[in-house]
């Protein structure tokens, strides 16, 4: 489903100029659930950021099904984005001056989908989170774990085809984060393509195969065995 | 997504209340004075703009070396109006020359201004009496109509519009005369009036010499005024030679010009005046502009230094695919329903203003009125000033880029602080400039109170009054002697005398000569006793004296600048030529302000026979202060006897109190300027005031570890401080040039004026320096009293 060709992204700041990325080659297949690893600096948020469309790389390829979408204008990009994607960040990102549903309920609005059938979705998924009785609170009002599951709702609403987290775990203790993982996983068998950038051997083994990335390089990339084992 | 965006607002709004209430505040009062301001500059710049012909109608003014005029006289309509097709009508008018008693009954009315028109000149100026307007024909020379008001103080019961009986002067004059019906005066207009006198023709028997009138002139569209002036300029000369009465030789025509001046300048800018008025009004505009920019300044402001807030926001909904344009309209909405709550408190708080405001002003302006222009001005206004105040963050927030502000450490105290900082610095600029303003008007106002003006004012009462005085006792006119005989036995009464215009007032000008130079100068026709009443000081020779038989045939008394003017040396006992007299300089006297402190004293001659001269009307007594009462009510007893033209009306002025209506308008000027200096220094304290409390709470976590790491409080105070301090610093030295400029114009305007102080300078930048410390500590204290290990737990 994805084909990335050669990407390449440099920080210029005053002083130095940082090559983030040097040369990327990545395949995605559509329903595959990937780990990105490595360590830190080495591009793993960066690389994120351009298959979500929220950077632009100096140079490269990035094919979605058959579309090229690195020539995309701005506008292009954020309609192609809402309707494909959804993303999970490390600290939750949640707007804190709207409640649980308000803030599921917000990609579903910038897809223009009528109130009746947004309300029909968000009390889906709220259901399925098992967040039923949070969904007036605010962000504030709830842990860690709580939060990022109220965030994985909302980046799954849309029913996206790829969904893009980076580090969702890093901010939760293992039992929270283990939530989360098993979410992650019911939604890849469900058949949508994750993408997953983590610090965590532990998470990575949720995946079918885990990438290896160094100073913008991918050095190494290894399928997951038992997970794909378990996949048949 | 209205629903969410209002939502993420509200609550942004709220969770910020403070800060958002003293912007929303600040906005309010400062509108309210833009739009106070804005009503008031509609009105000033459309006074008779309801006339059909407002856009054609043009005065004739007369250029003359010295000065300009609009008293033209009356036969030169006529010659206008034979001579060029593109005139389409001439009209002529005339102002009242003296005060006129109306009786009905025990009902009187004083009219200060009946305006006499000729058909024409009504038809031009759209003067409509209330039945109609009429051309008087047969028997009837004039139609006499009385305002509204007026015909209400004489009929209090009459609801007809029937022709009524009135009588002219005191009770026991005899004259009678029929009143037409009643007329409505537009006090939006540069013709108001107690009543009309409408003729068919005016001034027939006028000849060249007489400029008593003034002359209007309808256009055809599209003509060439330039062209035309200088058609009647030319006009103007040769009737001027073909009539020439006073014998003015071709060089003095070839000196006078004609103009034209649109009606349109009449009110604020007339070219036979100064335009004093119109620079006010621009003024004042600029000053409701500039504080209703520092007001949006304080918005931007806060809005760029509250986008760390928002930005995880715009993150969001980036990612979730919101375009750049929706953020971008979404913060303009929040903006614009905060401005637009702003614009309904401004109209709240300009009510309320307003009554002192139109008495300050001397206007009768209202908000609510259906046909103000309001209606458009406010719509206007609204998107003005949330243009002004949300473009900018506006933009900076819909651009923040969402890989940047997710990440979860974005700060933008760093960013645009340049610009947080300029814009800080130039609220304090202006606030400068206005406080600078307000102390130096101050002090020439305290100046020109203490001056000494050459005169004394005080106990000198001034009685309007009817009868004409001259001596020698001219065509129907009467001597002064027996009235001052009898006035001066009223206990009390130090000394009386008669004038043709009192100091205050306009003084007459003519042309007289000495040593074979001719020169235009002020004159006054004067009584015996008039210097001593006035306490003016001699400078040499000596005052009018009763006992010299020749000052009432070819005396003079000149100033020290009539003296300058003409170099003469050792005046008294030379002669100054005017009117066809050799007047002989008795004596020299001080020069002494009788137009206030803005003009220079002019060049006067005081004589008791002029024949070209004014009638003296205008009586001036000076009275023993611990005696004012009684002799007040003596006078009032007496007056049908004294004068009995007057009969019962007896009214009289403080002189004092005439005079200072000169002060008023530079009274006027330093309220505004308080106003001005007070709304500006409060709006910028208030943004202020919200800025340093964002940047303390953005700070609290550093100043935290600073108080960890053993900083003491004087040295957290200092370093919050310190920036605000050196800006505050900064916008002074930027204004001081800025006010030094801008007051040392102001000050130009006045002939007698104060040296350029320096204490006002020093005096803004202490007070702006003392008050930003006071503000910003108030914030800073919160920060320096809280537990560090709370403020870091909290993080
Ligand atoms: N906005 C930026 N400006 C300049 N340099 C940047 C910027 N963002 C990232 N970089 C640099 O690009 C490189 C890759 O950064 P990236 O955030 O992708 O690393 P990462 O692999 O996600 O690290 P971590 O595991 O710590 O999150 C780093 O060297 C970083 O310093
Ligand atoms: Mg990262």
């Amino acid at each position: 489903m994805i084909r990335i060709e050669n990407l390449e992204k440099v920080y210029k700041t005053e002083e130095v100029e940082t090559t983030a990325l040097n040369g990327i080659n990545l395949h995605v297949k559509e329903g595959e659930f990937v780990s990105i690893m490595g360590p830190s600096g080495c591009g793993k948020s960066t690389l994120l950021n351009v298959m979500g469309l929220l950077d632009k790389p100096e140079s490269g390829s990035y094919k979605f099904i058959d579309t090229e979408l690195l020539t995309l204008n701005d506008r292009e990009r954020s309609n192609f984005r809402k309707r494909n994607m959804g993303f999970v960040f490390q600290n939750f990102n949640l707007i804190d001056e709207l409640t649980v549903f308000e803030n599921i309920e917000l990609p579903l609005i910038y897809n223009k989908i009528p109130t009746a059938e947004r309300k029909k979705l968000v009390n889906e998924i709220i259901e399925r989170m098992n967040i039923v009785n949070r969904s007036g609170h605010f962000p504030q009002q709830l842990s860690g774990g709580q939060q990022q599951r109220v965030a994985v709702a909302r980046a799954l609403v849309t029913k996206p085809k790829l969904v893009l987290a980076d580090e969702p775990t890093g901010n939760l203790d293992s039992s929270h984060g283990n939530e989360v993982m098993e979410l992650l996983c019911e939604l890849n068998e469900t058949g949508t393509t994750i993408v997953m950038v983590t610090h965590s051997s532990h998470d990575a083994s949720f995946s079918n195969r885990i990438i290896n990335l160094k100073d913008g390089h991918v050095i190494s990339e290894k399928i997951n065995k038992s997970r794909n084992e378990e996949l048949i | 997504m209205f629903r969410l965006n209002l939502k993420i607002a509200l609550r942004n709004l709220w969770r910020n209340r403070g800060i958002t209430a003293i912007n929303v505040g600040g906005l309010a009062i400062a509108l309210a004075a833009f739009i106070l301001v804005t009503m008031y500059f509609t009105y000033e710049t459309s006074f008779d703009k309801s006339n059909p012909n407002y856009k054609n109608v043009y005065v004739v003014g007369v250029s003359y070396p010295e000065f300009k005029t609009n008293y033209i006289a009356a036969p030169f309509a006529k010659a206008i109006k034979q001579t060029y097709p593109e005139v389409e009508s001439v009209g002529l008018i005339k102002e009242g020359s003296f005060e006129l008693t109306i009786k009905n009954g025990k009902n009187t009315l004083f009219t200060k201004n009946i305006l006499a028109v000729d058909y024409n000149a009504a038809k031009i100026l759209n003067i409509q009496p209330e039945n109609g307007l009429t051309k008087p024909s047969g028997e009837v020379e004039r139609l006499n109509y009385l305002s509204k008001e007026s015909m209400q103080t004489l009929f209090p019961d009459k609801k007809d519009n029937k022709p009524e009986m009135v009588g002219y002067g005191a009770s026991n004059s005899g004259i009678t005369v029929v009143v037409a019906g009643s007329i409505r005066s537009n006090e939006h207009s540069n013709f108001v009036f107690d009543g009309i006198s409408l003729a068919a023709e005016l001034g027939e028997h006028d000849n060249y010499d007489m400029n008593d009138y003034s002359i209007f002139l309808k256009l055809k569209p599209n003509v060439n005024v330039a062209n035309l002036e200088k058609k009647i300029t030319d006009l103007y000369r040769y009737e001027l030679l073909k009539n020439n009465t006073s014998k003015k030789s071709t060089a003095e025509l070839k000196a006078i010009s004609t103009f034209l001046d649109p009606l349109s300048n009449l009110h604020l800018r007339p070219k036979a005046g100064n335009d004093m008025p119109y620079k006010t009004l621009i003024a004042l505009s600029v000053l409701g502009f500039l504080i209703l920019v520092i007001a949006c300044i304080n918005f931007t402001n806060l809005s760029i230094a509250q986008a760390a807030n928002r930005a995880k926001e715009v993150g969001v909904k980036k990612v979730m695919g919101a375009y750049r344009s929706q953020l971008t309209l979404q913060f303009l909405t929040e903006i614009f329903i905060q401005c637009f709550v702003a614009t309904i408190l401004a109209l709240i708080l300009a009510e309320l203003v307003l009554p002192y405001f139109n008495n300050l002003f001397q206007v009768g302006l209202s908000i609510w009125q259906v046909d103000s222009d309001l209606i458009w001005q406010l719509p206007l206004i609204l998107s003005l000033i949330t243009l002004i105040a949300g473009i900018y963050p506006a933009m900076v927030l819909s651009g923040f880029k969402p890989a940047l502000v997710l990440k979860g450490n974005f700060s933008t105290s760093k960013q645009n602080s340049w610009l947080r900082n300029g814009l800080l610095v130039f609220q304090f600029c202006i606030a400068v400039v206005f406080i600078i303003g307000l102390l130096i008007i101050n002090s020439q106002l305290k100046y020109m109170r203490s001056q000494d003006v050459g005169f004394n004012s005080s106990q000198v009462v001034y009685i309007k009054n009817l009868t004409l005085f001259n001596n020698p006792v001219k065509f129907g006119s009467v001597s002064f002697n027996p009235v001052r005989d009898r006035l001066l036995k009223i206990p009390g009464i130090k000394s009386a005398t008669v004038a043709s215009f009192i100091p205050g007032g306009q003084n007459g000008i003519n042309s007289y000569e000495v040593n074979a130079s001719k020169a235009n100068i002020d004159f006054v026709n004067v009584d015996f006793d008039y210097f001593e009443t006035l306490d003016i000081k001699l400078k040499e020779g000596r005052f009018f004296l009763n006992t010299f038989k020749t000052d009432t045939i070819n005396s003079a008394i000149i100033n020290e600048s009539a003296v300058a003017k003409y170099s003469i040396k050792n005046p008294v006992g030379q002669t100054i030529r005017g009117c066809g007299i050799d007047y002989k300089i008795v004596g020299v006297i001080k020069d002494f302000k009788t137009q206030g402190f803005e003009s220079i004293v002019q060049p006067t001659i005081y004589t008791i026979k002029d024949p070209c001269g004014s009638y003296k009307t205008q009586i001036l007594l000076k009275i023993e202060e611990n005696k004012m009462a009684d002799a007040l009510a003596a006078l009032k007893a007496q007056w049908p006897q004294i004068n009995p033209k007057d009969g019962e009306d007896f009214r009289y002025e403080f002189l004092d109190e005439l005079y200072g209506k000169l002060f008023k308008k530079q009274e006027q000027l330093q309220s505004v300027f308080f106003a001005a200096a007070l709304l500006t220094i409060f709006i910028a304290i208030l943004g202020l005031f919200a800025f340093a409390k964002y940047i303390t709470n953005g700070r609290i976590k550093e100043i935290a570890v600073r108080k960890i790491l053993g900083a003491s409080d004087v040295q957290i105070f200092k370093l919050i401080n310190s920036s605000f301090f050196i800006m505050v610093l900064i916008a002074n030295v930027i204004s001081w040039p800025i006010a030094y400029i801008l007051t040392k114009k102001w000050l130009e305007t006045f002939a007698y004026r104060i040296d350029l102080p320096a204490m006002p300078f020093v005096s803004s930048a202490l007070i702006t320096i003392l008050l930003t410390v006071i503000t910003v500590s108030i914030q800073a204290k919160k920060a320096v009293k809280a537990n560090p290990v709370d403020a870091l737990k909290y993080e």
